[in-house]
């Protein structure tokens, strides 16, 4: 007797649950089966990254429906695509794309597709991770700096640069991001060296460097959790990307951006589409719709990173961030580099280092 | 009658399937260095010998160390609460154990995001602490987060299989050992504790395994900077992508708590 | 003194609970003052597309795992009491695999097969898998009953004129119901609250309330809180009615006798 409540009430419930959302747990082939509904497109984007509504726009103005999920950092977006999972936009950064274009895993994106094209800046175009923009249509751009509170970090301390993320004073108080090549960078520039190195010795360097700070600092090593947590205050030093850093003061005002002297790196995450795309034309849809003035306007509105839409740009600039460094990438400190791609075995060497630094 | 024994086909198959192959294709990675594509079988013992580099090694005795101190508390804490849960009446006894049931079948990640509330630097019981002047302390990402949250999972995981072997115990025997002159302490030593070892070594050996190969609660509570096996497994799979040193550090994992299990059963020969 | 450590233990099992169903109905985003009732959490809980997907995915998993499961495990577990040695020895050691090994562990085996055989990641390896790990849990219900039972009410029942399907079904199935309603309602358990397991063989954006949780949990959100809240309420809904209906059917077949 009891059985049979407890299986007519799961069964009820499922039937009410399933009733709700239209049979939507299936995703992908319940749609196509369905008719009602057209396509589908699969989009793997990094998270935290857009402006959901802009998505639910896209779905109504198209009839279509967004597959929508998010990687960590590219690294983990490469080894699942590598493990067979298949998207049909990704929205990796320029080394990723690099990696990406010489796996042949991309296809040239038609340009005479994109109607928006003549919104973007130049500075984001024709780059030498993807030169005549073959194959990524610019998504937002920024660097890598040091968020910190200016109640409590020392104006004098900042002049140590990438080292105020050794300075003990501050031990136990600081977020580094979790990203390999994030990481590195900060030990090689602090170190004087470029952040794309395949020089052992260097490398061997930064990595003493980095276990050196876990030891004496005991960093939190965190990912998109440091946004809500900077915003509460809960520590006084981040290392993180513009983008977080402008929302991030958009919402503290105690917090400021700091990108040293010594140069940190400047980077460019684009829109690719993959060899595995079933459904081109929309693909390049969406890409044209992002670059679309108030679709661009509202997606960099919300998450805080600069848009490579000039319009976009120029508006939030005074407006919403104005007065926020952050939002402005300075690209004139000849310190400042670009990732560049990695040979497998110094992809590889930086992936085991990374995770012994963490392991420590 | 003989129609019956063609009913476990399915699972024969099915179970060489899904279980049988995928250890043999852990094994082989495991063995291998081809990557995810295992083109050339090239059979070499490197992901093994990686594992014993210092760094990996001291991963394992971290979460070895963890499993340890998440199931010494959870005894401490949980062979008292099974006991005097034993000591109601019957139905008192079911209301209660279901009382401590009750939290294992709510989602483990919603109970751990809970605790993440709980915990960080500007939560509830920091509020709490500063009510009263006390500056807060900082307890997210940290070992404790990390072994509060084990302990809050694994508890009942202790209280229920030792709870189960009090329960069954028989009273007269109690009786029996005071008319026969023993005291409280000599009593429960001799004749409880013994007892009910059956449940609290069935206890022990949940909590533990699953304690050193948990992957989640660490990764929330105790941030990037934690890493134990569990972690270190995951992390090969799926950022760092060296599917072949995954693989091993699996088997290897594997290995170990299958030879614990069997070595705990030589201990108590009693099938539960 | 006993009670006052019984309640301190369930205050420390229950807080976390509590403060979160309570936290669900705040007005405010904050996770720390409380600063009006308020059902917004729960309005955007509802609008929220993917989260209703992902319930949707648990429980029709938990629900269709179950019912393979609890199938393919009774009819096994009867199975073997009637097979020979050899095939009993493998099919319970076998069976005892995806119980002992980590999580972790059976996630990476089923990953890699799907990946070998190139099927595409989705709702149908979550469902492969999560049937894998419920069924084992099945036949250790199961087939101690089985063993329980007489081994000659199958033959009785066909010399009685039954055909072999009769037999199981008039006879061995509802002695085992015990048995089979246990691991059912263990395999549900098993299903539901899966992560590793889900986390590892899903994709094609295929999520449940695990992995859709763990996403979360990057930001504060309180919308997870309305989620814990609906959760646990129906569980401890389900759990009392499926324990408390025999208490009070025994007490009503009390007052009969009385």
């Amino acid at each position: 007797m009891k059985k049979r409540i407890v299986i007519l009430l799961t069964v009820v419930m499922s039937l009410m649950l399933t009733a709700c959302t239209g049979g939507d747990g299936d995703g992908e082939s319940k749609s196509v089966s369905d008719g009602s509904k057209t396509e589908t497109l699969k989009v793997y984007n990094a998270g935290e990254y857009v402006d959901t509504d802009v998505l639910r726009q896209f779905e109504e103005e198209y009839n279509c429906k967004i597959i929508y999920d998010t990687f960590e950092s590219n690294e983990v977006m490469y080894t699942k695509i590598s493990s067979g999972e298949s998207y049909d936009i990704i929205i990796p950064s320029d080394y990723m794309i690099e990696r990406l274009i010489k796996e042949d895993l991309v296809m040239p994106v038609d340009w005479s597709l994109i109607t928006n094209k003549e919104g973007l800046m130049p500075e984001v175009m024709d780059l030498e991770f993807d030169p005549g923009n073959t194959y990524s249509v610019p998504y937002f751009w920024g660097t890598v700096g040091i968020l910190y509170d200016t109640t409590v970090v020392a104006e004098a301390d900042l002049a140590d640069g990438w080292n105020l993320l050794m300075n003990e004073k501050y031990a136990g108080d600081l977020y580094m991001y979790d990203s390999e090549r994030d990481s590195f960078m900060v030990a090689l520039k602090s170190l004087g060296y470029s952040m794309n190195t395949d020089n052992k010795d260097e490398i061997q360097e930064a990595f003493d460097w980095l276990v050196n700070q876990k030891s004496v600092m005991s960093p939190i090593y965190a990912g998109d959790d440091v946004i809500d947590n900077m915003i509460s205050g809960n520590k006084s030093i981040a290392v993180v990307y513009s983008g977080d850093a402008a929302y991030i003061m958009t919402e503290n005002e105690d917090l400021d951006y700091l990108a040293p002297e010594e140069g940190t790196n400047v980077w460019y995450d684009g829109m690719v589409i993959t060899n595995d795309c079933k459904n081109i034309d929309l693909a390049h849809k969406f890409m044209d719709f992002m670059l679309r003035e108030d679709v661009a306007l509202a997606n960099t509105e919300a998450v805080g990173y600069t848009s490579p839409v000039a319009s976009a740009f120029e508006k939030m600039k005074t407006t919403t961030f104005a007065g926020i460094s952050a939002y402005v990438p300075d690209t004139t400190n000849p310190n400042n580099e670009i990732f560049r791609y990695q040979e497998q075995e110094i992809k590889e060497l930086f992936a085991e280092l990374w995770t012994k630094v963490k392991a420590q | 009658m003989k129609h019956f024994k063609h009913l476990t086909k399915p699972y024969i198959v099915w179970s060489f399937v899904f279980v049988v192959i995928p250890l043999l294709l852990i094994a082989l990675y495991a063995f291998t260095t081809g990557g995810n594509s295992v083109k050339i079988l090239d059979f070499t013992l490197r992901n093994f010998v990686k594992f014993l580099e210092p760094t990996y090694i001291s991963v394992f005795l971290k979460s070895i160390k963890l499993g340890l101190t998440t199931t010494s508390i959870c005894l401490i804490m949980g062979y008292p609460l099974a006991y005097f849960i034993s000591k109601f009446n019957d139905k008192a006894q079911d209301l209660l154990i279901l009382g401590v049931t009750i939290p294992m079948w709510i989602n483990l990640l919603l109970r751990t995001y809970a605790w993440l509330n709980l915990l960080a630097d500007n939560g509830i019981i920091n509020n709490l602490l500063s009510i009263f002047g006390i500056s807060p302390i900082t307890m997210m990402y940290t070992d404790f987060s990390v072994t509060l949250g084990m302990v809050c999972n694994f508890l009942p995981l202790m209280i229920i299989p030792i709870h189960t072997s009090l329960r069954k115990m028989d009273n007269s025997l109690i009786e029996a050992a005071y008319d026969l002159g023993a005291n409280r302490i000599q009593t429960f030593r001799r004749i409880v504790l013994k007892l009910s070892m059956p449940g609290v070594l069935n206890g022990i050996i949940m909590v533990f395994l699953m304690s050193i190969s948990t992957f989640v609660i660490p990764k929330l509570l105790g941030g990037g900077q934690y890493l134990l096996i569990g972690n270190l497994i995951e992390s090969q799979f799926i950022s760092v992508g060296d599917w072949n040193f995954g693989s091993a550090i699996s088997l290897l994992l594997a290995i170990i708590i299958l030879i614990s299990m069997r070595l705990m059963k030589k201990i108590d020969p009693q099938d539960e | 003194m006993k009670k006052l450590y019984i309640v301190f233990c369930f205050i420390f099992f229950y807080l976390p609970i509590l403060i979160t169903m309570i936290f669900s109905f705040n007005s405010s985003k904050s996770l720390t003052h409380f600063t009006g009732f308020s059902l917004r959490w729960y309005q955007e809980l509802i609008n929220n597309k993917e989260i209703v997907s992902a319930v949707s995915v648990s429980v029709t998993i938990a629900i269709l795992a179950t019912i393979i499961s609890t199938i393919l495990g009774t009819i096994t577990a009867i199975g073997l009491s009637k097979s020979r040695k050899f095939l009993k020895e493998y099919l319970l050691n076998v069976n005892n695999v995806p119980i002992l090994n980590p999580e972790i562990v059976t996630a990476i085996g089923l990953m890699i097969l799907f990946s070998s055989i190139s099927i595409d990641k989705g709702y149908l390896t979550m469902l492969l898998a999560h049937i894998c790990f419920c069924t084992p849990y099945v036949i250790t219900s199961v087939y101690p009953k089985v063993r329980s039972l007489d081994p000659n009410l199958a033959n009785a029942a066909m010399d009685l004129g039954a055909t072999p399907v009769q037999a199981l079904f008039k006879v061995i199935l509802p002695l085992l119901r015990p048995g089979i309603f246990a691991g059912a309602l263990l395999a549900f358990t098993m299903s539901f609250d899966d992560f590793v397991i889900s986390y590892f063989v899903t994709g094609n954006g295929v999520k449940n309330i695990s992995i859709i949780v763990y996403n979360m949990t990057k930001r504060t959100n309180p919308t997870i809180n309305a989620l814990s809240t609906i959760v646990i309420v129906v569980i401890i809904f389900i759990l009392l009615i499926v324990n408390i209906v025999p208490i009070l059917r025994k007490s009503k077949e009390r007052k009969y006798e009385g």
